[in-house]
């Protein structure tokens, strides 16, 4: 084809559009800074309240501790090399929660999202499964597995399994029907369709399904560690009231904050940033 | 029934055929049937350009998505090459009314798309997808998402994606009714040009007159409720060189739009009558 190019008036509204598009990146980059800066101060904030309290009530170190203290149970912790152990603990059995949850969930979450007939029938069990929280089957997999890594491990992975199933299901399901007839016309055989149009179209809803999951498979996994025991961030929490130090048990729920912010900014949003967002399909 | 002989006579050399189609929907509220085509037959030549005019809801889209292959019709065929439409395929490239182009492929993979499910190796599709981003004025917007487009925008890429596959027949779907008027109309003059050049069979649906006489061959004249061909007006003047500045001055063409026109009008009011009037429904169907 030889075909030389058009009106003047489509080429000035290209440079207006041009224009527009430019700024919008413009205003995206400054907002981010002024966001980072937006964020930290209501942690300061907290921080002072906090101390604020600690100063003017003066409670028995069993009720509240001072901040300095807190920090400085960090730095020991740090030292005897417990902090990092049970953190990794706690993060090694979420891991194994996220890995069988997008093997098993994702899948079924699929079958589910393709298949009505199939979806009309289970949607139902999954509901009546799904309110029922990890929390409570605790009794029932203690009472099979014991006081296990095991049990933790069950509760977290039926606990994250169910949002990533539903979420993958409406992500599926809510890909238009008509992108999928477009690359037909193009073409398109049905192992195309799935890798063009299916995967890429249902990924947004699969990570909602997979943040709500990590979400909520993070505090199941405290409660599991708390009564199973056997380290973990729970099992300080839990063991340190018991000892009466505070200040580890304050520490154990700052790290758990922590911990969470840090799987957030580093490892979900920046997927979310280089999918749903550049697509235009959710605004972070 | 003039038009319809006409239609069988030149049915063999064809490249579509519909013959006797008819197409209903069971509406899932009031569980009634809803008649979108009713008795449909149309022979598309080699090379013709369809235009498909008709008030909203008398089954124009219902009859391209049966001509793409996304729709079985429930009486009667459609046909490519005397052989049976039963799936879409790459013969028939088709511009959506939702555009339908991707959200997660830039402009560049989104026009490449087709070529790239071809499998046309990667310099001579980056070659062909360059083109046709020049053509339909996109230049600079390559690695642009399509949420980062206005709605003009978005149009040109689908056009341009369905054009980069080289489909023997193109069946547009109101694919300039979201464009901005200026840009309109040269997207309309291009697609003259294009079509004469490749010699391209389409099928063009549209709600403008105007649009419908510009670019066509032919104009088909739809009826609703059931959509019935009402009519089909050959373009008195050759497609060849039209632009709208020769049209706005060619008396033939303006009289040729006042025919469709007429057609399209009244078949509005029996539309308009028909909703207001449940009764008067029986009667009129009698006098035509
Ligand atoms: N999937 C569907 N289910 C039920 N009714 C439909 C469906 N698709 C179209 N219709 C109905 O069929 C008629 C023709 O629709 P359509 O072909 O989209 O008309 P047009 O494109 O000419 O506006 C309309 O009355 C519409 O409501
Ligand atoms: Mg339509």
């Amino acid at each position: 084809m030889t075909v030389t190019v058009s009106s003047s008036g489509s080429a000035a509204q290209s440079d207006i559009e041009r224009q527009l598009v430019r700024d919008r990146g413009k205003e995206d980059r400054r907002g981010r800074i002024v966001g980072s800066l937006l964020a930290v101060a209501p942690f300061v904030m907290v921080v002072v309240i906090w101390w604020a309290i600690y100063t003017i009530f003066d409670p028995v170190p069993t009720k509240l501790v001072a901040p300095s203290k807190v920090v400085d149970a960090f730095f020991e912790l740090i030292r005897e090399g417990t902090l990092p152990a049970y953190i990794t603990q706690s993060l090694g059995r979420l891991s194994i929660g996220v890995i069988i949850a997008i093997g098993v969930g994702v899948p079924l979450g699929w079958l589910l999202g393709l298949d009505k007939d199939v979806a009309s029938s289970v949607e139902p069990m999954l509901r009546f499964f799904n309110a029922i929280s990890g929390i409570a089957w605790l009794p029932l997999a203690i009472a099979w597995f014991g006081f296990t890594d095991r049990t933790i491990t069950a509760v977290i992975i039926y606990t994250m399994i169910f949002p990533v199933i539903f979420n993958t299901m409406i992500g599926v399901r809510t890909v238009p029907t008509v992108l999928r007839d477009a690359s037909r016309s193009l073409g398109s055989g049905w192992f195309r369709v799935i890798k063009d149009v299916y995967i890429p179209g249902s990924f947004p809803s699969v990570m909602t399904g997979l943040r709500l999951g990590i979400g909520f498979g993070w505090r199941a996994l405290i409660a599991g560690e708390f009564i199973v025991g056997g380290g973990g961030l729970g099992f300080l929490i839990f063991n340190s009231r018991t000892a009466g130090l505070t200040e580890r048990v304050m520490l154990g729920m700052i790290v758990l904050g922590a911990v969470w912010l840090l799987i957030d900014r580093l490892i979900l949003r920046p997927i979310e940033e280089f999918t749903a967002a550049r697509w235009g399909m959710v605004r972070l | 029934m003039t038009a319809g002989n006409a239609e069988a006579a030149s049915a063999a050399s064809a490249t579509l055929t519909v013959n006797g189609l008819s197409h209903w929907f069971i509406d899932p509220q009031s569980g009634s049937t809803v008649h979108a085509l009713d008795d449909i037959n149309l022979a598309i030549q080699p090379g013709e350009f369809i235009t498909v005019v008709g008030p909203s809801g008398c089954g124009k889209t219902t009859l391209l998505k049966i001509l793409a292959g996304f729709l079985k019709p429930l009486a009667g065929e459609a046909r490519v090459h005397g052989s049976l439409i039963t799936k879409p395929g790459r013969d028939r490239g088709v511009v959506f009314q939702e555009l339908a182009i991707l959200p997660w492929r830039t402009v560049r993979r989104n026009i490449g798309h087709g070529l790239e499910i071809q499998k046309v190796p990667k310099d001579v599709r980056a070659k062909k997808v360059a083109e046709l981003t020049d053509l339909v004025g996109l230049r600079g917007f390559e690695d642009h998402y399509p949420h980062q487009l206005s709605g003009g925008m978005k149009q040109r890429v689908a056009v341009a994606r369905t054009w980069a596959s080289d489909p023997e027949i193109i069946l547009m779907d109101e694919p300039f009714a979201a464009v901005d008027a200026m840009t309109r109309q040269t997207l309309q003059e291009e697609l003259i040009r294009l079509t004469v050049e490749t010699k391209k069979t389409v099928f063009f649906i549209t709600h403008s007159v105007e649009e419908a006489v510009f670019l066509g061959d032919r104009v088909i004249a739809l009826a609703a409720r059931p959509g019935r061909v009402k009519a089909s007006v050959q373009v008195p003047v050759p497609r060849e060189g039209r632009t709208w500045e020769t049209m706005t001055h060619d008396p033939s063409m303006a009289a040729c739009v006042e025919e469709v026109l007429g057609l399209v009008r009244g078949e509005h009011e029996a539309t308009l009558a028909s909703e207001s009037h449940a009764n008067a429904d029986a009667e009129q169907a009698q006098e035509t």
